[in-house]
């Protein structure tokens, strides 16, 4: 698959009066990926994909789908995007197929071609079986499929899904990954937005992380973890819980005992556990002092950061930049976290 | 206030700003009603007709405020709280049904009382211009009213716990009052005079109407009985019918207040299509049009959005609108009927006034049903923002969007032409007048198309979109017919005229030389001024659609 962006926006900014929405924010996404837009509520998340469709206009800056402007080519942008908003958009008395049908309709799809491609949604996302039942009597879950399933319908380049896995139960959001992720496979560039992060992770190639309108982190996953866990948290098991504060405090003389340590002990539980930045061959060393000074390690461990917490954390650091001072707008690349 | 509903209710509908534009509204409408009639010359009026003269139009005033603006309050009252939750939330807690109610009805009684008491400076004005008696006339009017509120609410709170959406509860409960309180009194003006089961019952129905109270109240009484004095007033049968029905409804209304309101399957969707062959054809005899058929896809040459109105709307079905039109038509043919049998001494012209009347009456209570929610729905339901991300121009879907909600109208109004052919039939000579009224019938369908489209248009959500077309309608369309009846005393000829033209029922009901309106000059003025307000509304509306459609 070509890695070519599909998706740009270039310093895209949203005003309201005083108040600034969106703040130059410049992300891309390739051909076949999955980006996961993740953001606290009010964060900007939807203004953007708002902008992205061409239902919101920006202050300032430029946002292209396919080589299309999303200001300026609109109709076009409205045949290369499949949208999904959070609200489902039900009609009453209307069945599935002809909710499907009405749209396919709207989109020019001629009848017997509608007919085919209506099958064929449904079938890829797994909604056949709903074909004939009311939409307004759908479950929430089987909602968001049809909503999907009508995105689908004009066979978009790129589908645009807000809060797909809200209000979700286990199962359903297993299903809705999976069809996430058959949808990339058949070459679909997707952008999604979730609070629910563990979800995000196992589908996402890229993550954009958008605090106050302002873009925090951008990059791969893999990426983003990199620059979260320049500290990393790390936990010493020990074998005897008496030897607790020595061990407490070697590990506090190995690594300087500054206020950045963040050193803590759980006696219940009888390990210590820090926050480093060190190399691995500094903590090798931190190891070997306290096996030097007698204390039995029974296991020496780094505590795996996910999505959640790369998320927490930058959310965290932004909250203590906003309550101390507002962060200066027009950065046109995402801040190091 | 021990009861917590009546605080959250009555505060609720006071923070509602177009409550408090609707109390500011009428109170000033009261004032200008006496201001208009204000002496301002030197002369004394010892006989006090002046003053009957603004009491008639002021209580009439009242009492179409009574009908049409409190009744929509309560209207939504249990709708909007089932589908935000809350009411789940009240049940569950240890108020009792009976407390929930009462808090809602308080709640709303209370702003009644309110909207009521906006009049009295006006009632104050036109009591000091003397004439009128203090407890046989105002009190009594207020007494009815305050009756008559009592009366409507429950009924509304009633409708409210049977609907599924704020819209269709605001739609049945303006039904609701209008067939209780106005065409009640139809079936006795045809049938009076006569003995029998059915003019019994058509008496006690007139009698459970506040407009026949009212008429009598105002020295009115005689306007129905075309010249015949009412045999005695029905004051008490209708404050004891009032009474009762308020009782029943109350109580219907109670033993609703549970969990039996959610306790509703989902649809399982079936197909006609997949049932057994004796079922499929019992269904095609008795539906003409299956509703439940599965449907062929929407054809290249229609309007989806049209199509898709169509499917949505519950009375848009086909098998639906069939049996709308066949109930129009077998109505206007017994009209006819009853005209050339002599069933009543009325004669063909007045026949075909109330043929006229019933048409504007079908128009103006379907078209808002139909038309306000053209666009508020749609925003209400997040559909605008998915037919805004498809290649339609706004322009398509404005198109399909009045077509639906035409031909819908259209047909009912065509329904009722078998009526005038009866009509020409007997009277050959009045094939012009059946024309040219079949002309501003098309134009009040234009007319009050363009104007719920409009009005509707400006609202987010459908149960105001509703309420406010029904209230602007109902202004446009019942205003003329007061000054109507006030005609000469206190309203001048040309004033009536003027009246008249703001739509095209007077110049209908005057081209059919309808008794009272054969004197007026009404077309083509009203069909100019009809059209130019069409035009206006139409034009607001497709700006309207066209402002929310662009990119914020």
């Amino acid at each position: 698959m070509a890695n070519s962006p599909v998706v740009e926006t270039k310093a895209l900014t949203k005003r309201y009066g005083e108040f600034t929405a969106l703040d130059s924010l410049s992300i891309s996404v390739d051909a076949g990926h999955i980006l996961g837009f993740i953001g606290p509520n009010g964060a900007g998340k939807t203004t953007t994909i708002r902008i992205l469709v061409g239902l919101l206009r920006p202050t300032e800056g430029s946002a292209t789908i396919a080589g299309a402007d999303c200001v300026t080519q609109a109709r076009k942008i409205k045949r290369l995007v499949g949208y999904m908003p959070d609200m489902f958009g039900s009609y009453d008395n209307m069945r599935v197929t002809e909710y499907l049908d009405f749209f396919g309709a709207a989109y020019g799809i001629g009848r017997r071609d509608r007919v085919k491609r209506v099958a064929e949604v449904l079938e890829t996302t797994g909604a056949g079986y709903m074909k004939d039942l009311y939409v307004e009597s759908l479950s929430h879950g089987m909602k968001q499929r049809i909503g999907i399933a009508r995105t689908l319908l004009h066979d978009p380049q790129v589908l645009i899904l807000d809060e797909p896995a809200n209000g979700l139960d286990p199962q359903a959001r297993i299903d809705m990954r999976e069809l996430l992720l058959h949808l990339a496979e058949i070459g679909k560039t997707l952008i999604v937005t979730s609070h629910i992060l563990p979800e995000l992770s196992r589908i996402c190639d890229t993550v954009a992380i958008i605090t106050h309108g302002k873009l925090r982190a951008f990059g791969t996953q893999a990426e983003i973890m990199r620059q979260i866990t320049q500290r990393r948290t790390f936990e010493v098991q020990l074998v005897e819980r008496a030897q607790l504060e020595a061990a407490n405090a070697i590990v506090m003389t190995s690594l300087g005992a500054g206020a950045e340590a963040n050193v803590s002990t759980s006696e219940t539980e009888g390990l210590v556990r820090f926050d480093s930045n060190l190399s691995d061959r500094e903590l090798a060393g931190i190891l070997a002092s306290l096996l030097d000074k007698g204390v039995s390690v029974a296991q020496f461990r780094e505590i795996p950061t996910d999505l959640e917490d790369a998320f927490l954390s930058v959310t965290s650091r932004d909250n203590e930049t906003s309550t101390t001072e507002r962060p200066a707008p027009a950065a046109s690349s995402p801040e190091p976290v | 206030m021990n009861n917590p509903v009546i605080h959250r209710e009555f505060v609720g509908i006071l923070r509602n700003r177009k409550a408090i534009a609707m109390l500011i509204v009428m109170s000033i409408a009261f004032s200008l009603i006496v201001l208009l009639r204000w002496p301002t010359d030197g002369q004394v009026d010892l006989s006090g007709m002046r003053s009957q003269q603004v009491f008639r139009v002021f209580a009439y005033t009242l009492l179409a405020g009574v009908l049409f603006v409190i009744p929509a309050f309560p209207a939504v009252s249990f709708i909007q709280e089932k589908n935000k939750g809350t009411l789940a939330l009240l049940l569950n807690s240890p108020l009792s049904s009976s407390t929930i109610f009462a808090g809602k009805l308080t709640g709303g009684l209370l702003f009644a009382v309110l909207l009521l008491l906006t009049s009295l400076p006006a009632a104050a004005a036109c009591y000091a211009m003397g004439g009128i008696d203090l407890y046989s006339q105002f009190g009594l009017l207020y007494l009815v009213l305050l009756t008559c509120t009592m009366q409507y609410s429950t009924l509304a709170l009633l409708i409210s716990t049977y609907v599924q959406s704020t819209d269709a509860a605001v739609r049945m409960t303006y039904a609701a009052v209008f067939a209780f309180g106005i065409l009640g009194t139809g079936p006795y003006y045809l049938l009076q005079g006569q003995a029998g089961t059915l003019p019994l019952i058509a008496w006690w129905l007139q009698a459970a109407s506040p407009l026949t109270v009212v008429m009598d109240l105002v020295g009115h009484g005689d306007v129905g009985s075309l010249a015949l004095m009412s045999e005695h007033s029905t004051l008490a049968e209708y404050f004891l019918l009032s009474a009762v029905s308020s009782l029943a409804f109350v109580m219907l209304t109670v033993s609703r207040l549970n969990h039996r309101l959610f306790d509703r399957a989902r649809s399982k969707g079936t197909i006609t299509d997949d049932r057994q062959v004796l079922a499929r054809g019992f269904r095609r005899l008795f539906f003409l049009v299956d509703p439940q058929r599965r449907k062929s896809g929407i054809p290249f040459y229609a309007n989806p959005v049209m199509v898709k109105e169509f499917r949505t709307r519950k009375f848009g079905r086909i098998h639906w609108l069939l049996r709308l039109v066949a109930g129009c038509a077998v109505l206007s043919l017994l009209l006819t009927f009853a005209a050339t049998t002599g069933v009543v001494d009325w004669g063909v012209k007045t026949i075909g006034g109330f043929m006229v009347l019933l048409q504007i009456v079908l128009v103006v209570l379907i078209t808002p049903s139909l038309a306000s929610g053209l666009i508020s729905a749609e925003r209400e339901s997040g559909g605008w923002e998915l037919l805004r991300m498809t290649p339609m121009s706004p322009l398509k879907i404005v198109r399909g969007k009045l077509l639906s909600v035409i031909w819908t109208v259209g047909l009912i109004l065509l329904a009722t032409v078998p009526g005038y052919v009866v009509m020409i039939y007997i009277q050959p000579a009045m094939w012009l007048q059946v024309y040219l009224v079949m002309i501003c019938l098309v134009l009040a369908t234009v007319y009050t198309v363009c104007i719920a489209a409009a009005v509707g248009s400006l609202f987010q959500r459908t149960a105001t979109a509703t309420t406010s077309c029904y209230i602007v309608l109902i202004l446009l369309f019942l205003s003329p017919l007061l000054i109507w009846m006030g005609r000469d005393a206190p309203f001048s000829h040309k004033a009536v005229e003027a009246a008249l033209s703001i739509n095209p029922t007077g110049a209908a009901l005057s081209i059919i030389e309808a008794p009272g309106f054969e004197i007026y000059e009404l077309v083509p003025g009203a069909w100019w001024v009809s059209g130019i307000i069409s035009f206006a509304a139409l034009l607001a509306f497709g700006g309207q659609v066209w402002r929310i459609s662009r990119p914020a």
